[in-house]
This record gives C-alpha cells, sequence and structure tokens, in this order.
C-alpha cells in the first residue's frame, strides 16, 4: 500500500528540496525539473481524484492515512482525502504547475530560491487541505506564510516590501487567533481530531453559548482574512498589485481557497450551533458575505488598475463562499430541530438536507470555479502587461481588432467571472443563491446585487475599456498576439472552464458525496 | 542504600565533570612541558560524553542523594540538558578562541565543565543551601568566564556590570530563602513543604515577602522584565564563543532551581497558597515576553537582539512554569531543550559571520544566502524554531506551554503569549529579509570554520528532530514532571 496521500502531500517539497542542491548556473536544469515535478505532482492529485470518486461509487473507504505524531499529547498525522478536498487539490496543483511553467519564461532572478518556495507552498497548500488533525492543519496553514511572503517581497514590484509585510502581519494575526481556538477545543474535547472534536462538541452545553460563540468568532476571524471577507480584505489588492503575475495566480487561487476551505471543514463542524446564531439571529455572518459581494463588486466598478480589480473579483466571488457555508448551517439547524422556518414551506428533511448541501456545494464549487477563472485572469493580465508595461485600463481601447486571440479568451474568463450559465462560473453562484433563497432569502436578495454589478465591471471596464473603442495606432499598433507557450498557459484553465461549465456533473457529485457526509455528521 | 559505591554512582555525572575539569586546569599548570591546547577542547567534550553516558545508566532512578540531592526524572533530565549546552559551547568556542587568543585555554573549558556542574546541582537540589551553592557556584563561575578574554576593552565592562547585579540578585533571593527557613525550621524543601501544609492558612500571609524577594533574586538572575538589564549588555560586550553560553545557561540554571522549589514547596495548588506569588510571576511572564519581543524588533546588533530574544523565551518558560502542573513542567522542560538547541544554534551562525565580516551588526549580513547559505539557513531556521514556526521544535514547545496554560485556566496569558508569537515571528522576518531579500554587498563564498559547522549541523538536526520526534521526549520527560508534581508530602 503506497501511502499515495503522504507521497502527493511531500512530492513538491522534496523535488523543492532536490533544486536546492543543483549548481545556481544550471538554470534551465533547475526549470525543467521543476515544472516537471510540478506535473507529477498534478498527475497524483488525478490520480487522488479518482481514487476518491471510486470510493464514492462503491461506498468503500476513501483514501487516508492516520498515524500517531505525538500521542503524549494527542497530536495525531491524520491525512484524508475526500469529495471536497480531492478536487481542491487537483486544482491547485494545476495552477501551479502552469505558474512555473509561465515562470520558465519570465523570471531571471533568483530562480531555484523562486522554484524552492513555489513547492514548499504547494505542500502547505496539500496539507491543509489533506489534513484531519487540527494542530497537522495549523502547521501548514502558518507555514504556507513564509514561501508566499519571500515570494512577494523579493520577486514583487516597487512597493514589495511594505505589501508584502502587510500580508505577513495580518494574516499572522490571524492564524494566532485560530492556534488560540485550537487550544481552547483542545482544553474542551481533550482531542486534536477535527472528527471527534466536533462530535463531542466544544462548548456545547448552554451555559458556555457565548464562550462558543467567541470562540467561532476568533476561527471566522482566522479564516475571513484568508478568505478573504470584507471588513478583513485590505491585505490582498496590495500584495496582488505588488506581486508578479505568477505569484498573484497562485495566491489567488490557491492559497485563498484555503481559507473557504477552512470554514467548512473547521469552522462549521466544531461550532454549528453558534454559526446557525450568527447567522440569523445576529445576522453578522451573512452580513459580511454580502457585504463582501456587494462592497466589492462597487470597488471592482471604480478600479482603473487591472491587476487590482482582478483582486477585487476575488472578495465578490468568495463572499459566495461565505453565504454558501451561512446557508448550510441554516439547513444544519432546521434538521437537527433547533429551528422552525416560520412561512417557509421548507419543513421536509431531505429538502432541507438538499436545501443546506446546495449552499455548501456552491461555496465549494465557487472556490474551484474561482480558482480556475482568477488564475486565468491573471495570466491574462500579466501577458498584456508583457506588451504594455502597464495595468493602466485607460491606457488601452480597441485592442480586439491587435490580439483577437487573447480578446477571446479573455471574454471567456471575464463572461465566467460574472456567473454566465454554461461557464464554470456559473454554477457555484446558481446553488448558492438556490440554497440561501429557500434558507435566508434576505441576503440573496442583497448578493444579486452583487451580480449585477459584476455584470457591469466586467462589461464596462475589462471589455470595453481594453477591446472595444479606438485603438491607439501610434502606441499599440505592433501589439503582438498570444505566443505559444503563453497559449500553452492560459487553455487548459479555459478548458476547464468551459468543460465543467457544460458538464459539471463530475465536480457536483464529488462536492455532493463529502458534504452530504459532513453535514450529517453534524446531526 | 547508603554504600559508598552506590553513593559514587549517583554522583557520577557531577564526579566526572570535576574530575574532567581537574584534568584540564592540570594540563594548563603542565604547559612548560607539554602544550595541550590543541587537546584541551576534545577532553572537555569527552567528559561532557563521559558524564552523559552515567546520566543514561541512571535513568529511572528515583530517590534521594547525600540527603540535599535528589536523583529522579526531573533531576537527570536537567542534568543532561546542560551536558547538552555546555557540548554545544565548547564546539563553538573552540576554534575561534584557539585562532584569535591562544590563552591557556584549558582553564577556560574548565571553567566551562564548572558551570554544567553548578546546572546539574540546581536541578538536583532538594534543599535550600544548596541551590543556593549551585547558584553561587554558577556565578563565579560566570564572573570569570565572561572576563576570561582579557585583551578585549568591553568584557571588563561586562563582566562587572554582571558581577554587581549577580551578587545584588543573590543577596535578595538568599535573604528570601533565609525567610523560609525562618517560617520552617528547616532549608530541606520536604520539610518547609510539611510546615507550610500543617499549618494551614496561619503562616500564609508571612510568605509573600520571601516569595517577592526570591522571586525578584531569580528574574535577575534568569534575566527577567524588569530585571533584565544586564543580558544585553553582557551579551553586546563580551566576544561570541563566550558569551554562548549565557544566551542559555542562565535560564537553565534558573528555571532548574526555582521549578523545584515552586513546585515542591508551594503545594496545595499554587493559587489558593500563593495567589500574590503567582501574579507576581504571571507579572514578570507578560512583561519579558512583550518587552523582550518589542524591544528585540529594534535592535540593529545581533548579540542584542539574541539577549532580547532570549529574555522573550525566559517568559514564554515562565507561563509554562506558572501553570505549575505535569503538563506545564513537562513543557517548561521541553521548551528548555529547544531553547538551547534554536539559541546556541543562532549564536553559532552570528559568531561565523563575524569572523568574515568583522562585524556584529545584523545590516552588514546583507545578502548572506548567497555567500555562506550554509550560515544562512541555519540561522533562519534556529530563529524561526525560537520564535515558534511549525513544524520546528520551538512549535510543539510553545503549544505545550499555551495548552498548559489554558488547561489551568489561564486564557488571557495563553493569548498575550501567542499575540508575542506574532511579534517574534516579525522579528525572524526582520533579520531574514536583510540575509535573504538584500542585496549582498559582494559576491565571493566564505568558508565556515568545521566545528562551528558540527555545532550548526547538531542545532539544525535538533531543531527538525524534536519536532518529529517530540513524542519520545515528550514521554521520557512528562513521567518525570509528574514525580515532581505530585511529590508532595
Amino acid at each position: 500500500m503506497i501511502p499515495i496521500l503522504s507521497v502527493t502531500l511531500f512530492l513538491p517539497l522534496a523535488a523543492g528540496l532536490l533544486l536546492l542542491v543543483i549548481p545556481r548556473e544550471n538554470v534551465k536544469t533547475v526549470q525543467r525539473v521543476g515544472v516537471i515535478f510540478a506535473l507529477v505532482t498534478f498527475v497524483l492529485s488525478i490520480l487522488v481524484w479518482v481514487m476518491v470518486a471510486q470510493a464514492n461509487g462503491e461506498g468503500g473507504p476513501l483514501p487516508i492515512e492516520d498515524y500517531e505524531w505525538i500521542p503524549a499529547f494527542g497530536v495525531r498525522y491524520h491525512l484524508e482525502a475526500d469529495g471536497l478536498s480531492a478536487p481542491l487539490i487537483a486544482m491547485a496543483a494545476l495552477v501551479t504547475a502552469l505558474a512555473l511553467f509561465y515562470s520558465e519564461r519570465t523570471v531571471e532572478l533568483r530562480v531555484k530560491e523562486y522554484f524552492f518556495l513555489f513547492l514548499l507552498l504547494e505542500t502547505c497548500v496539500f496539507g491543509v487541505f489533506l489534513a484531519r488533525d487540527l494542530v497537522l492543519f495549523y502547521a501548514f496553514w502558518v507555514l504556507g506564510l513564509l514561501p508566499m511572503v519571500l515570494l512577494i517581497s523579493v520577486w514583487g514590484g516597487a512597493g514589495r516590501e511594505r505589501a508584502a509585510v502587510k500580508f505577513f502581519l495580518y494574516n499572522l494575526l490571524a492564524s494566532v487567533a485560530m492556534l488560540l481556538v485550537i487550544l481552547v477545543v483542545f482544553a474542551q474535547v481533550e482531542t486534536f481530531d477535527m472528527q471527534e472534536a466536533a462530535q463531542k462538541r466544544p462548548y456545547g452545553e448552554e451555559q458556555y453559548f457565548v464562550n462558543a460563540c467567541i470562540a467561532l468568532g476568533g476561527l471566522f476571524f482566522a479564516f475571513a482574512v484568508r478568505l478573504p471577507s470584507f471588513p478583513f480584505h485590505t491585505w490582498l489588492s496590495d500584495a496582488q498589485g505588488e506581486a508578479s503575475t505568477p505569484v498573484s495566480a497562485v495566491l489567488a487561487s490557491v492559497f485563498l481557497s484555503t481559507g473557504g476551505y477552512g470554514l467548512m471543514r473547521v469552522a462549521l463542524p466544531l461550532f454549528p450551533d453558534q454559526f446557525y446564531f450568527l447567522t440569523v439571529q445576529v445576522w453578522v455572518f451573512p452580513a459580511l458575505a454580502v457585504a463582501s459581494i456587494v462592497y466589492g463588486a462597487l470597488v471592482c466598478l471604480a478600479q482603473w488598475d487591472l491587476k487590482r480589480l482582478i483582486s477585487f473579483m476575488s472578495v465578490v466571488q468568495m463572499g459566495f463562499v461565505t453565504l454558501g457555508v451561512c446557508a448550510a448551517s441554516v439547513g444544519y439547524a432546521l434538521l437537527s430541530g433547533e429551528a422552525v422556518l416560520e412561512g417557509q414551506a421548507l419543513f421536509k428533511s431531505e429538502a432541507t438536507l438538499n436545501a443546506g448541501v446546495s449552499g455548501l456545494s456552491g461555496a465549494a464549487m465557487q472556490m474551484f470555479a474561482h480558482g480556475v477563472i482568477i488564475a486565468a485572469l491573471f495570466f491574462l493580465a500579466g501577458i498584456l502587461h508583457r506588451r504594455t508595461r502597464t495595468y493602466d485600463l485607460k491606457m488601452f481601447g480597441g485592442f480586439s481588432k491587435r490580439i483577437p486571440h487573447y480578446y477571446g479568451l479573455m471574454l471567456v474568463t471575464g463572461f465566467a467571472a460574472l456567473g454566465l450559465p454554461g461557464l464554470i462560473g456559473f454554477w457555484g453562484e446558481f446553488f448558492v443563491f438556490k440554497s440561501t433563497m429557500g434558507l435566508v432569502p434576505i441576503f440573496a436578495f442583497i448578493g444579486m446585487l452583487g451580480v449585477v454589478f459584476s455584470a457591469g465591471y466586467t462589461l464596462w471596464k475589462i471589455v470595453q475599456h481594453i477591446f472595444l473603442g479606438e485603438l491607439d495606432e501610434g502606441r499599440w499598433g505592433q501589439l503582438q498576439d498570444m505566443r505559444g507557450w503563453e497559449m500553452l498557459t492560459v487553455w487548459p484553465l479555459v478548458v476547464i472552464i468551459v468543460v465543467f461549465g457544460l458538464y459539471p456533473t463530475l465536480l457536483v457529485d464529488m462536492f455532493n458525496t463529502a458534504l452530504t457526509a459532513l453535514l450529517q455528521g453534524l446531526l | 542504600m547508603g554504600s559508598f559505591e552506590h553513593t559514587l554512582w549517583l554522583l557520577s555525572p557531577e564526579l566526572v565533570l570535576l574530575l574532567v575539569g581537574g584534568i584540564l586546569l592540570g594540563l594548563d599548570a603542565l604547559r612548560a612541558y607539554w602544550d595541550a591546547s590543541r587537546w584541551t577542547p576534545y577532553v572537555a567534550l569527552a567528559g561532557l560524553l563521559g558524564a552523559y553516558i552515567s546520566v543514561v545508566t541512571l535513568w529511572g532512578y528515583e530517590g534521594s542523594l547525600l540527603g540535599v540531592l535528589a536523583c529522579d526524572g526531573f533531576a537527570l533530565a536537567v542534568k543532561a540538558m546542560a551536558l547538552l549546552a555546555t557540548g554545544l559551547v565548547v564546539l563553538i568556542a573552540s576554534e575561534a578562541i584557539r585562532m584569535r587568543h591562544g590563552l591557556n585555554n584549558g582553564a577556560f573549558y574548565a571553567l566551562l565543565l564548572l558551570s554544567a556542574l553548578s546546572i546539574c546541582l540546581a536541578g538536583a537540589a532538594r534543599d535550600l543551601l544548596v541551590i543556593v551553592l549551585a547558584f553561587e557556584l554558577f556565578g563565579i563561575v560566570s564572573y570569570i568566564i565572561i572576563g576570561y578574554l582579557r585583551d578585549d576593552p568591553h568584557t571588563g565592562e561586562a563582566a562587572v556590570k554582571y558581577f554587581l547585579y549577580s551578587a545584588v540578585a543573590s543577596a535578595m533571593m538568599l535573604y528570601g530563602l533565609s525567610w523560609f527557613y525562618g517560617v520552617a525550621g528547616s532549608t530541606s524543601l520536604a520539610a518547609i513543604a510539611a510546615a507550610l501544609g500543617e499549618s494551614g492558612t496561619a503562616l500564609r500571609p508571612l510568605l509573600l515577602p520571601p516569595l517577592v524577594l526570591m522571586a525578584a533574586g531569580f528574574a535577575a538572575k534568569v534575566a527577567l522584565v524588569p530585571f533584565h538589564q544586564w543580558a544585553p549588555d553582557v551579551c553586546e560586550g563580551t566576544p561570541a564563543p563566550v558569551v554562548a553560553l549565557f544566551t542559555v545557561a542562565p535560564a537553565l540554571v534558573g528555571f532548574a532551581g526555582l521549578t523545584r522549589v515552586l513546585v515542591t514547596v508551594l503545594p496545595v495548588g499554587v493559587s489558593e497558597l500563593s495567589v500574590d506569588g503567582r501574579t507576581l510571576l504571571i507579572t514578570f511572564a507578560v512583561l519579558s515576553m512583550t518587552a523582550g519581543n518589542l524591544v528585540a524588533l529594534w535592535q540593529g546588533n545581533v548579540k542584542r537582539f539574541l539577549a532580547y530574544f532570549s529574555i522573550a523565551q525566559a517568559g514564554y518558560l515562565l507561563v509554562g512554569l506558572v501553570a505549575a502542573s505535569p503538563r506545564g513542567v513537562t513543557a517548561v522542560l521541553f521548551s528548555l531543550v529547544t531553547c538551547v538547541v534554536g539559541n546556541l544554534g543562532a549564536l553559532a551562525a552570528a559568531l561565523a559571520l563575524f569572523e568574515h565580516t568583522g562585524s556584529y551588526e545584523i545590516k552588514d549580513y546583507a545578502g548572506m544566502h548567497q555567500r555562506a547559505p550554509e550560515l544562512a539557513w541555519p540561522l533562519l531556521l534556529c530563529l524561526l524554531s525560537l520564535a515558534g514556526l511549525p513544524p520546528l521544535a520551538g512549535f510543539v514547545g510553545r503549544l505545550y506551554l499555551f495548552s498548559a496554560a489554558v488547561e489551568e485556566g489561564l486564557l488571557w496569558l495563553a493569548i498575550v503569549g501567542v499575540l508575542n508569537s506574532v511579534v517574534s515571528l516579525a522579528c525572524v522576518w526582520k533579520v531574514a529579509r536583510v540575509l535573504f531579500v538584500a542585496a549582498p554587498r559582494d559576491g565571493d563564498r566564505l568558508a565556515v570554520l568545521p566545528t562551528l559547522v558540527v555545532a550548526l549541523g547538531i542545532a539544525v538536526t535538533g531543531v527538525f528532530a524534536l519536532a518529529i520526534f517530540a513524542n519520545p521526549i515528550l514521554v521520557l520527560l512528562q513521567p518525570a514532571a509528574e514525580a515532581l508534581v505530585s511529590a508532595v508530602p
């Protein structure tokens, strides 16, 4: 029995260490080896996906590795892949491989360390998705900050130091909040295992409800900074503005998806009653979610810098993730008999379960879709920047005449971002709205506004300002269309956008199975 | 039970250290006939190894020795840690001293072994007089070690500063400890504990002054805020091979002595008896963690930076001590090991960088990861372990410490500690930025002394191994801690 999960998890790190040994002068070797190992990791992640799909189909056991690490303290080396983690891991592996491929042509400074840090980051992100022990989860969560901050501060733009420090401190503060809550949970339930801790319901009794809410608040803060959610999103635009293109792509698609994942895997199962309370009785979480959607979209509308616009798009899309999890918590509450919705017809438990799972499934779909879409957008922005040396939207115009191939790809990606049916971005939003309408309808109405604004900034800012209108012949008359390697970076993502947009069953089934199990495990 | 051979066996670690110390002094005396200065470090290392072997053979023994010393798990753990720390210091110091100073260094290594002996005694003491003896022995040896390299003008100032501070601290602590004698009529810790336990609440008010004095003396010895002023100046003033000992040894000797005193003498739940004493220690812990980390952020000299960083480490250790549970004591022991490994590794790297650049200013180490990666990477890893980044050893220790605090209901202390971890990592980022992000002044590769490479290798291995193999070590330490906490008459 090969421990496929550990191999997938540590292969990038091993590759990175191998790269460190290669002499500095053999730049090409370093790059090729790095990209090859990244592709091998992607293939392994697909293998894990297939194994999970098989296990789901046959009702058999999921891939799992559970060893003792520090039994004296109750910490275990517990990895597990299910329908929620496997697609996200595959998405992360693909985006990292594409980013390394892009970096091969664009990064000249200290290539060895760059590739090592990228691969270390990939291991840390995989660790977050696979870990089922709270200390292991936290260890990978915090360790991932180190390569990210170095990648921004060494290979970034002019203001990179400041952006890197802001990123580091903000995220670190959020992480230590999570550490505190983990310690408090441990003091309550004497275990670090996620499933056991969730079953034992830390602070479950009535008199500790406020304590539990505070603990959930701490966890939510930790994940909200990473998501990012309004009002903790300010670090992202600075970091994205200063980071180089492949680093931005990986930061947005791979790094940010760990936030939503943590919300679903750690925050909701540990404190589901409190999550429901803070969703329906006190309105904190869904308010932040729709604020992210609407405020984020409004800020996008006001942006004239392409990279910052794309970074705020992340805020908008992650708002849907939060909203989906909120809806799921309401579904849980209805199913467990905690609450009764007046005036709604959703009393039948199967429909409620479906609605709750829809919420989570939509959130997961949204994370996957966001990962693919935003990576493609950042790569496209970088490709444009290589030719124009600027991200200023006011300078562009009429590019559809000179670079039609690029125009087509950007159009598809942009429409996917605003949620056009037939492309991958639609399904996440659809499922989230479907469950929210049934469970917490007022927030669905407000969230719809965000969709309208999304259309606004995509069509007006991106499509109109870059591609339509007058072409400045003197300045942009010699603009080149996409080269082979640039196409090779973006096309896989666009193919995924279209294929999973038309045929999302593969993904939706995976998510549904895993999330039904998660939701049912809470009852 | 009382046979001479048995006593010798129980005393064997200390006896080996004394014997080898004497041999080293003898080698110095024979200098006229045979210049053995090449061999003194290896003799010292052999002595430490011999003492370590006797510690291993003694493991598992529980009992008292000569009535005033204990030979239990806690004492043996402290001994092992002291030997490890001194071994690393010998590795760091040896080449540098021989090359730059060429002095009679047999005496230097004898002094190092004696300081290890004092830490062993402090960990094993069951009597107040032995604690005082251990601290004083450590003090006297320290004064000489600090002032050892006489030709450097700063060392004289550092030695006098340390001497004055330490003497006052010793006086305070001695006065406080004598008060315990007055209260209980005996200097044996067990007798004091019995007397306090029997008297119920009658003697409680009398205990606050000695507790305050003892805590103040202890804080000055270990360099806790607000009695820490000697540490940065001493660390900056003395050359690195000499000061390597002082980033870790005061913490070792202080915590070894105080843990036993606090846990044995103040039973019945520390909170019940000495709620003010506990508050005092908590204050020291919070101040040390916060001030140590914040001031370290502004330091430009790497030795001062490490000094303030170790002040913060002492603060974290005190959090575990305040918890006063078996988990707390285990956490203190584990974190002492990680601190030793991390601090000495960082200092070894700093010494090597000084050898190349002639400066202890951090900004002169710009871009070192390209010129001397075998120095920059261990320095970064050791600092990250001290700051508590997963998956390094310091993280496991920190996790254990805060978990012990949360379990005892000191949640807000854990919050302060965790927030200070953020500041610690910011301090490390400051150094890492210079080493890894800034561009180097010139690009040639630098060579490193072989013994330093060995020391750095041990430090880096330790930093990872202590995390991965944390369980065997915790399994060893936990019974020791439990025995200590439950050994209440």
